[in-house]
């Protein structure tokens, strides 16, 4: 998982912060090279946001690439009161909706029940007793999660991916999505038991592996 | 099938419970719902049912950075873009231009036209016009107001004698 803001120390934040405003103010004056920095610092966030939000849309790049465009376009309105990652991930938001709505995607639904096998390796991820080893591995359990992911609806899929995917804080996703905090961390409660709901009723489908997972059950729980 | 989904939590321990499973809470608070969940079998179950979530998300990967590239792909797109945009505003710069012309004289003209109205109507205001326009009337076909016409044939009579009946 990607660290999130919360883990750097509040005077190196504000220092950050300070050295932000400070390249924000000279793209605001016209300086490329000053925004093209800014870009090196936050293209893996705008894309693992547009990521999390489209999911495996072959337009990420050029959603991003629209971003930047838009927030270089504006970048003389932005008045600095709040944090321009903020501002930014607000704009990236906005315009994957706009994305979404101007293509008409329909979220990704999985027809076909998952093999005994894949079953099989997602409860192995779960219990923890056998982590993929390989890349090649590790890429097909990500398409299994990507399944049972897309049962989802997907607003809180969203979140629950931007969160513990792509590494966004509670508070960062309240500021971009406009929602209070408490209501961020009780959807996120929620949509996780609905991802463990789709899982059992997957494995609920083979029931010598549901009974295997009963003896092997995780007590991660206990406080 | 068993029913599994969290329909039970209650709703004013969730956000704790979410911050229990990603590991941020802690003091008052943590005490707080531990003493909730030795009461609440409710909350237990939902806990252990959304907790396995956190292990298995931790197997989906981050999005990758994009390279050191992409800022330097981004910026060409920018200036593109950019130049196009000049481009289009000098093609339809002489046609914004004359409109604005047309605007301002069409401001102009009509500055004008009040202004001149505004006068004109407070030298002969609308009542004043009218009493005027109605008295010279009366006069002209009754150029003896002290005698009103009694009857039809008596106007018949001033009309024919007046300037009316020959034009």
């Amino acid at each position: 998982m990607a660290a999130g803001a919360s883990a750097i120390s509040l005077p190196a934040r504000a220092r950050k912060r300070e050295e932000e405003a400070e390249l924000v103010r000279l793209a605001q004056s016209g300086e490329e090279a000053a925004f093209e920095e800014l870009i090196r610092r936050h293209q893996q966030r705008v894309f693992g946001l547009v990521n999390g939000i489209l999911r495996r849309r072959e337009d990420v790049e050029d959603v991003v690439q629209q971003v930047f465009l838009k927030v270089f376009i504006s970048i003389k309105r932005f008045d600095l009161r709040a944090a321009f990652s903020t501002w930014l991930y607000k704009i990236t938001v906005n315009e994957c909706w706009d994305y979404l709505r101007k293509k008409k995607v329909r979220p990704l639904v999985y027809e076909t029940d998952l093999s005994e096998e894949q079953v099989s390796r997602l409860d192995g991820v779960v219990s923890a007793e056998r982590p993929p080893e390989s890349p090649a591995r590790r890429a097909e359990t990500k398409d299994l999660l990507e399944q049972l992911l897309d049962e989802l609806p997907e607003r809180d899929r969203e979140l629950l991916v931007l969160k513990e995917v792509e590494g966004f804080s509670v508070q960062e996703l309240a500021e971009m999505l406009e929602l209070n905090v408490n209501t961020v961390k009780v959807r996120l409660f929620r949509v996780r038991a609905r991802l463990m709901d789709v899982y059992h009723r997957r494995v609920d489908l083979h029931p010598d592996l549901s009974a295997a997972k009963g003896r092997s059950k995780t007590d991660g729980s206990k406080i | 099938m068993e029913a599994r989904f969290n329909q039970g939590a209650c709703p004013e321990f969730e956000a704790l419970l979410e911050d229990h499973l990603t590991g941020e809470l802690s003091g008052a608070d943590a005490k707080k719902l531990a003493e909730h969940l030795e009461s609440c079998a409710a909350c237990s179950i939902a806990l252990e049912q959304a907790a396995p979530s956190v292990e298995l998300l931790r197997a989906v990967p981050a999005t990758a950075d994009p390279g050191p590239g992409f800022s330097r792909v981004v910026m060409a797109r920018i200036r593109e873009e950019m130049s196009k945009r000049g481009e289009q505003k000098s093609i339809w710069l002489p046609f914004v231009s004359l409109a604005w012309r047309f605007a301002a004289t069409a401001t102009l003209a009509l500055a004008v036209l009040v202004t001149f109205d505004a006068v004109r109507h407070s030298q002969y205001g609308p009542q004043t016009n009218l009493n005027y326009e109605t008295v010279s009337e009366t006069r002209d076909l009754f150029p003896d107001p002290s005698s009103p016409p009694a009857n039809r044939d008596e106007v018949l009579m001033m009309v024919a004698d007046t300037d009316h009946g020959k034009h």
